[in-house]
């Protein structure tokens, strides 16, 4: 495995990094990056299917809501412990994905982006009106119980999340599988053609994203301890997971992980000049400039200038450049 | 009774508005403009700023409201789609993203506190026990005449020729000399001043907040969607199939489910007939 040891080398090498990283840092800079792991999650999930397999998710919100509600109402109402609610929450994330699956059998590009949309703004309006004793309705349920206290091992809990699903979905994708996934995007009835059931790989796209989603979306609510509709089921919720996974390059793992950490970071150093949701100007801005200038993203760009500073450094040794995880 | 129909027919004709110059681009350039919903919104905000704060007369409030659409539509036409054209996905995304940051930039200009509009036509008109705002109705007149007016553009004039050419078959109409780049910016400019006129009505009949472009996005979409996309006069239906089912819901089972319909209309015309109900017209 001639190709393994430098991308390992380089998980090895990350995870070193964050988990001493709490040593130097203050505990607000803490708070900051485990709202950029979720953010890495759930920016990791969704490049699952949309990074992948090109089917565009507007709805990504949908599915970490389900989870999100699931485990919150059933600790909430039923005092059930976490360890039973959370994985309920990602089992009933999977029964979303498969709603979810269902337009992808017919329909793709823009047209399968709107149905997710609606499945999304669908669930908001649908949270504030069904139910609302049980699902706490406009006002959301507060008072969740929480999985740890404190800063620090919340951080350790995320990152240590972000990092096994990171992980887990690198070796997954790097497979034959992966390629498939890719070569749906590119061209799904070439891989039909080639006797690949495109309906299963779509299928293993969707559980894997809607999985990771769950598991984010459970752990989030039992990290913020409250859970409401407007702010979950919203666009600009919608917009930071897609902006992440873009920015950060897509159909890469390390590039919605590098998007998530650059945007939340962002967003917290404008915090001091504009306090309020005025900082979406400068960071869909960037977004935008850099979605439309290099499509692939950060990973693209540093990729490109890591090599263009290697070959100036070491010139024979320019064309060696191993991919990074 | 009476009144679910006026309401519903005044409340369509304002739908229809919303939504017409979503299906035009979609139809002369082959990508959706998620950022359409913005150009009500800056429509909404123009004349609130014309009107409410320099005290503008309210014909000329809109005028400028109309102007503001055109030149936002023609910019995004130019400086974001032009680059993406080959590409419906980006478009979409890179419109959405537009969105939410001209939303943050409403948000610094006029903060996030909504804002209510003056009645463009003050009054309530009064048939049998029902009660109707002479503003939407005056909506309606509006949206008719618009609406009139781009069927006739469409189909009578040259430049409506040569866009309807370019959605029927855009290689043909290049052939025979139209540019279908000169096509595109007038159909963003055409959909910059519909939209930017329907969404000072909009803002109007709701408020004016910096989230206003949902809804009448997913609006335009919906009628979109199962009106077949691209078609106007499918788009002419839906609208106020749309619209009534939003009426009766709210009149007859509890306004807070008004938007619900419109979402599984669109989940489940786009699951089962993906075409639309009133499949693919051209213009």
């Amino acid at each position: 495995m001639a190709g393994l040891a430098k991308p390992l080398l380089g998980w090895l090498a990350f995870g070193v990094v964050m988990c001493l990283l709490p040593a130097f840092v203050s505990t607000g800079t803490v708070r900051i990056l485990i709202f950029a792991n979720f953010l890495a999650i759930f920016a990791m999930s969704w490049d699952v299917i949309s990074g992948r397999t090109g089917y565009i998710s507007f709805g990504h919100p949908f599915l970490i809501g389900i989870a999100a509600y699931t485990t919150a109402m059933l600790t909430y109402h039923l005092d059930t412990p976490l360890w039973l609610s959370i994985p309920a929450g990602v089992l009933a994330t999977l029964v979303g994905g498969t709603l979810f699956f269902l337009p992808a059998l017919r329909i793709r590009g823009t047209y399968f982006a709107l149905v997710t949309l609606a499945f999304m703004e669908l669930m908001y309006q649908l949270t504030q009106v069904i139910a609302p004793k049980i699902t706490g309705g406009t006002r959301g349920l507060s008072g969740i119980p929480t999985l740890v206290s404190g800063a620090i091992p919340n951080y350790y809990l995320t990152f240590g999340l972000t990092f096994a699903i990171g992980l887990g979905l690198w070796f997954v994708l790097r497979t034959r599988v992966g390629a498939a996934l890719a070569a749906i995007r590119m061209d799904e009835g070439a891989v039909a053609a080639s006797g690949l059931s495109t309906i299963r790989l779509k299928l293993f796209a969707f559980m894997t994203s809607a999985a990771v989603a769950g598991i984010g979306g459970a752990f989030y609510v039992h990290y913020l301890g409250s859970i409401a509709p407007r702010g979950l089921f919203d666009i600009s919720f919608l917009f930071t997971i897609l902006v992440a996974a873009l920015l950060g390059g897509s159909a890469t793992i390390a590039g919605p992980i590098l998007g998530a950490y650059f945007l939340t970071f962002l967003l917290e150093y404008l915090r001091p000049f504009l306090p309020g949701p005025e900082r979406y100007v400068i960071y869909g801005t960037i977004a935008l400039v850099v979605y439309v200038l290099e499509p692939r993203g950060l990973h693209a760009i540093f990729h490109a200038a890591f090599r263009a500073a290697a070959g100036w450094l070491l010139p024979s040794r320019a064309s060696s450049g191993g991919a990074s995880p | 009774m009476m009144n679910i129909l006026i309401q519903g027919l005044a409340l369509s004709g304002l739908y229809a508005l919303v939504a017409v110059g979503f299906t035009m681009i979609f139809s002369v350039g082959r990508v959706l403009n998620l950022a359409h919903g913005v150009f009500l919104m800056l429509g909404g905000y123009a004349y609130y700023s014309a009107v409410q704060v320099f005290g503008v007369s309210k014909g000329l409030g809109i005028l400028l409201a109309v102007l503001v659409g055109v030149a936002f539509g023609v910019l995004t036409c130019a400086i974001l789609v032009r680059r993406l054209e080959h590409n419906p996905i980006a478009v979409e995304i890179a419109t959405l993203i537009l969105a939410v940051v001209m939303q943050a930039l409403i948000v610094l200009v006029y903060t996030s506190a909504p804002k209510s509009m003056w009645p463009i036509v003050s009054g309530v008109f009064r048939y049998e026990g029902v009660f109707v705002s002479h503003n939407i109705l005056a909506a309606m007149v509006v949206s008719w005449i618009a609406l009139g007016g781009l069927l006739v553009f469409v189909r009578r004039t040259r430049l409506g020729r040569a866009l309807r050419a370019v959605s029927m078959d855009r290689k043909g109409a290049v052939i025979s000399g139209v540019d279908p780049h000169r096509m595109s910016l007038a159909t963003w400019a055409i959909s910059g001043a519909l939209a930017a006129l329907a969404g000072v009505f909009f803002a109007t009949y709701t408020q004016l907040t910096p989230g206003m472009w949902v809804a009448p996005l997913i609006i335009a979409v919906a009628v979109v969607v199962v009106g077949g996309i691209g078609s106007i006069v499918g788009s002419l239906v839906v609208a106020h199939l749309i619209g009534f089912m939003e009426t009766v819901t709210t009149t007859l089972v509890a306004a807070e489910l008004r938007g619900v319909f419109t979402m599984v209309l669109i989940i489940v015309v786009l699951i089962i007939a993906p075409k639309g109900l009133f499949g693919r017209e051209e213009l």
